[in-house]
């Protein structure tokens, strides 16, 4: 039994060290994870004039999960609004602090197509602006505006994350309405219900998604 | 089949295209041919003084009396859309303008004897308003014509030229009723005895309107009744010397119904009074005095279903204008006009800033010569000074060139500008259910501090600074070259290409966010646009009682930075919102919003001598065109959603009862096409019965 237990842990040394050399040679990286994540519902109570109150529905890339932890969060949804965990707080009611080194810019192009990091780009949450700036048009989304009043996001706007711990991720939503319905009816289909894809990769250091 | 664009295309082929009929052609059609009228056609807007049409230099057309009475048509726009490469188009107040070469409605200025329009709540001149019972005959102009008439003739102009009295008293009456118990009546009075002549024209129309969606609470177009009087008075002092004064009133009123609580009225009042003198000093050298003023003033209201008042808005706006122009015939081979005029605008609106004024003096001078019996040219130029937006000088040239009796080429090139509008410039809104701000240039500088001071602002995106310089008027340069092609009497082909480069198109972009998340946005020069293609027109007269005429226009019109995003693969778009965005590419661009590539007419006229009857037959066709951008690139793709190509067909039936009535019957529309979301203005089939008195 002794000699077994030797043998494992010879075995899992011998192992480690070849695998550390394979990683020496050849750079094995973790592989890059693709990801669609469905009706994250992330409601907000006030609007159209009235203050803004609700909790951000917070999003961790890593474990590619919605997550109630304080710290270990990369971005966070509230109605049309899109924070990230780095720069500082706009103050709005219920809006969490920044405890990470976040941040985000928005690439043109499709996912296919977006694949260096341009870390000159990157911007953070401010006093002034999320640095995915609100209102139709600006950031992710267009605003239709009266008869529809659909929230569109932009095609060909992908949003390009740095994670609170320095990771990369890039980010296409695809819809803001329950069950990403094909003719979304602003009047009928439940919102804020994000379906986007997202390509995340694991690896410190790499400027890239490929 | 009706909206098959080819089989339409293939029949048009066939006909070839045309002019729309006008007077003398169709005279000459109905007439024994034996009979051959000498008239010549003659058009005022080209030149401001008579000149024979067939001659002029560049594309300009008449719509008679004639038509007007055989095609039953009771308002402008109903006429409009018959012809050629107009198309009227409504806007989301529901007014009806006119899409002239492509362009806007805000880029044709329409006239009433030479004498503009106002009112125009969003840009949007509303043709609907416009009755033409008491029409002489109506001059269309295509191409830039601000040499002459300044702002707002970018595209063109539209002179509705109202009749005069007429020696004699002559009376007539006109009734018709409709499928939307719409009755539609017009007494006309004109005697003339010696040196004065007068003329009263009533108009009253009422209608019932129509729904095209009926599970809502209101109507597409609310009931409505309106009035529309006109008194010209003519006095001849001397053989040399007439005055004219012209009053006329428009009165509509309507109801406003919002939801199902709040229900109101909306009124317009409008009236165009001109006072002119014309004096002949002798036979080569006239002028003319014209003192104009005219007002428009809407205003409407809801109430609760308590009958207390929910909301108002007004509208008010007021012209005054002065022209003196002289023309001076050197022989009768060569003439220049020239003119100086004063005019001075007034608005007072809701949501502006102040009651602005605008103030503007001009000047224009324009040569018309004929060389060699073959060769015709106009040039001119007018300068606008005006006390808010910048100068303008507009230069125009056309040339027109005859190789045999058969066979001519013209040609026209000019500088055409609209001014900043009193909403691009004053404008101060903020909706109240979403949010959102709309400022109007000037206004940006005052209303951007107190929002800041307010606490209202969560970022600017456009310093304030930004906004000291003028906003510039939009201007353009069009160009048109054709041929005129009749080989014999009984056939004639007109060809036209046009293109139209604006640029400082006005338009809005966000200035600056709020805090509660909406955008404010304001207006600015930015846009270069382009409008390109070829008008046909043709007219063939099979034997003495039947006439065919048809007509054609390609048009290509695009933005060119949007352009030349596409070239650059900037833009993207989604299929639906599971798929991932992809890349478009130059030819993925559809262009501009509510331009169709192909539109045409045909028009059958069919005369019977021996029962005393005219019939004809009217098809007019518009190819597929896109009203918004539907996948989120802010520009109409092939990807986006389509309204569908369509024709509506019309036929009237009119028979003269001796020579003093006249009973007519009609339908519009035939086939009753509708398309409830996406086309108001087109109510579905229509059948009418009206009845005709001369005294």
């Amino acid at each position: 039994m002794k000699n077994f237990k030797l043998f494992i842990l010879l075995l899992i040394t011998i192992t480690g060290f070849n695998s550390c050399s394979e990683n020496e040679d050849t750079m094995t990286l973790l592989p890059v994870q693709t990801k669609q994540i469905t009706n994250l519902h992330a409601p907000q109570s006030g609007g159209q004039g009235q203050p803004v109150s609700g909790d951000f529905v917070k999003f961790n890339f890593t474990t590619g999960e919605t997550t109630i932890d304080n710290k270990e969060w990369d971005i966070a949804f509230r109605g049309t609004s899109i924070i990230i965990n780095g720069g500082v707080s706009l103050g709005t009611n219920d809006e969490p602090n920044r405890n990470g080194e976040a941040a985000v810019y928005i690439a043109s192009g499709n996912m296919a197509s977006v694949t260096d990091i341009d870390t000159t780009s990157f911007l953070q949450d401010s006093q002034s602006n999320y640095a995915i700036l609100t209102g139709g048009g600006n950031g992710w989304y267009n605003y239709a505006g009266p008869p529809t009043h659909l929230i569109t996001p932009i095609p060909g706007k992908i949003l390009v994350f740095k994670t609170h711990n320095g990771l990369y991720a890039k980010v296409e939503i695809l819809s803001y309405y329950k069950n990403s319905p094909s003719q979304p009816d602003a009047f009928i289909d439940g919102t804020p219900y994000y379906t986007f894809n997202y390509v995340y990769q694991p690896n410190q250091g790499v400027n890239g998604f490929e | 089949m009706l909206n098959n664009s080819y089989s339409f295309l293939i029949i048009l082929i066939t006909l070839i295209s045309s002019l729309s009929i006008n007077s003398q052609e169709k005279d000459e059609a109905f007439k024994d041919s034996t009979e051959i009228q000498k008239l010549q056609e003659v058009v005022v807007s080209v030149t401001k003084i008579k000149r024979q049409l067939s001659s002029l230099p560049l594309p300009a057309q008449i719509i008679s009396n004639k038509e007007i009475q055989n095609t039953n048509s009771i308002r402008l726009s109903d006429l409009l859309n018959e012809q050629t490469g107009l198309i009227t188009v409504s806007d989301f107040g529901g007014g009806e303008g006119i899409q002239l070469q492509g362009l806007d409605s805000q880029y044709t200025l329409i006239l009433i004897d030479g004498l503009p329009l106002i009112g125009r709540s969003a840009g949007t001149l509303d043709l609907s308003r416009i009755n033409i019972g008491n029409v002489q005959q109506i001059e269309i102009v295509k191409g830039s014509s601000s040499s002459l008439y300044g702002s707002e003739a970018l595209g063109g102009v539209i002179n509705i030229i109202t009749q005069t009295p007429k020696s004699g008293f002559k009376s007539s009456l006109n009734y018709s009723l409709d499928t939307f118990n719409s009755h539609d009546l017009n007494i006309n009075l004109s005697s003339k005895k010696k040196k004065l002549g007068i003329i009263l024209f009533i108009n009253k129309h009422t209608s019932d309107g129509y729904d095209l969606l009926s599970d809502d609470f209101q109507q597409t177009v609310e009931p409505f009744k309106d009035y529309t009087l006109n008194t010209k008075l003519t006095y001849s002092f001397s053989e040399k010397t007439l005055l004219t004064v012209s009053i006329r009133n428009y009165l509509e009123t309507q109801n406003n119904v919002a939801s199902k609580s709040l229900a109101g009225k909306s009124e317009i009042n409008e009236w165009n009074n001109l006072f002119k003198i014309n004096h002949f000093f002798n036979k080569k050298f006239e002028s003319t005095f014209e003192f104009y003023i005219t007002k428009y003033q809407a205003e409407e209201y809801l109430n609760d279903l308590n009958g207390n008042l929910f909301s108002k808005n007004y509208f008010d706006q007021a012209l005054l204008k002065s022209e003196l122009r002289s023309a001076f015939s050197i022989n009768k081979k060569h003439a220049v006009i020239g003119g100086i005029g004063l005019t001075s605008e007034q608005i007072d609106r809701m949501d502006f800033i102040d009651a602005p004024k605008f103030d503007s003096s001009y000047i224009y001078l324009q040569y018309d010569g004929y060389y060699n019996n073959n060769t015709t040219l106009i040039v001119g130029a007018r300068f606008d000074n005006h006390n808010v937006y910048n100068s303008q000088f507009s230069p125009k040239a056309a040339l027109r060139f005859k190789f045999n009796n058969s066979f001519s080429i013209k040609s026209s090139i000019g500088h055409g500008f609209k001014a900043p509008d009193f909403r691009q410039l004053y404008f101060n809104f903020s909706n109240a259910t979403v949010g959102y701000t709309v400022l109007g240039y000037n206004a940006v500088s005052k209303i951007i501090p107190q929002l800041e001071s307010a606490g209202q602002l969560a970022s600017v995106f456009i310093p304030v600074s930004n906004f000291n310089n003028e906003l510039k008027a939009e201007n353009s340069i069009s160009y048109n070259i054709g041929i005129d092609y009749k080989p014999s009497s009984n056939f004639k082909l007109d060809i036209n290409f046009f293109r139209n480069d604006v640029k400082d198109l006005i338009d809005t972009q966000i200035i600056a966010q709020k805090t509660n998340g909406q955008n404010v946005f304001s207006y600015y020069n930015v846009a270069k646009v382009f409008t390109n293609g070829i008008e046909f027109n043709s007219y063939w007269k099979l034997n003495n009682n039947i006439a065919v005429s048809g007509g054609y226009q390609l048009l290509i019109a695009k933005d060119k930075k949007t352009k030349q995003d596409y070239k650059n693969g900037n833009i993207y778009a989604r299929l639906n919102p599971f798929s991932p965005s992809f890349q478009l590419n130059k030819n993925d661009y559809f262009g501009l919003f509510n331009r169709s590539r192909h539109m045409g007419n045909i028009k059958i006229f069919y005369n019977v001598p021996k029962w005393n009857l005219q019939a004809n037959l009217r098809i007019t066709y518009r190819s597929k065109y896109g009203l918004s951008d539907t996948n989120g690139n802010n520009s109409l793709d092939k990807y986006d959603d389509f309204v569908n190509a369509y024709s509506l067909w019309n036929i009237a039936i009119n028979k003269t009862l001796n020579t003093k009535y006249k009973l007519g019957f009609g339908v519009k529309n035939i086939f009753d096409f509708k398309d409830s979301q996406n086309i108001s203005n087109i109510a579905g089939q229509l059948i009418y019965g009206k009845f005709n008195i001369n005294l």
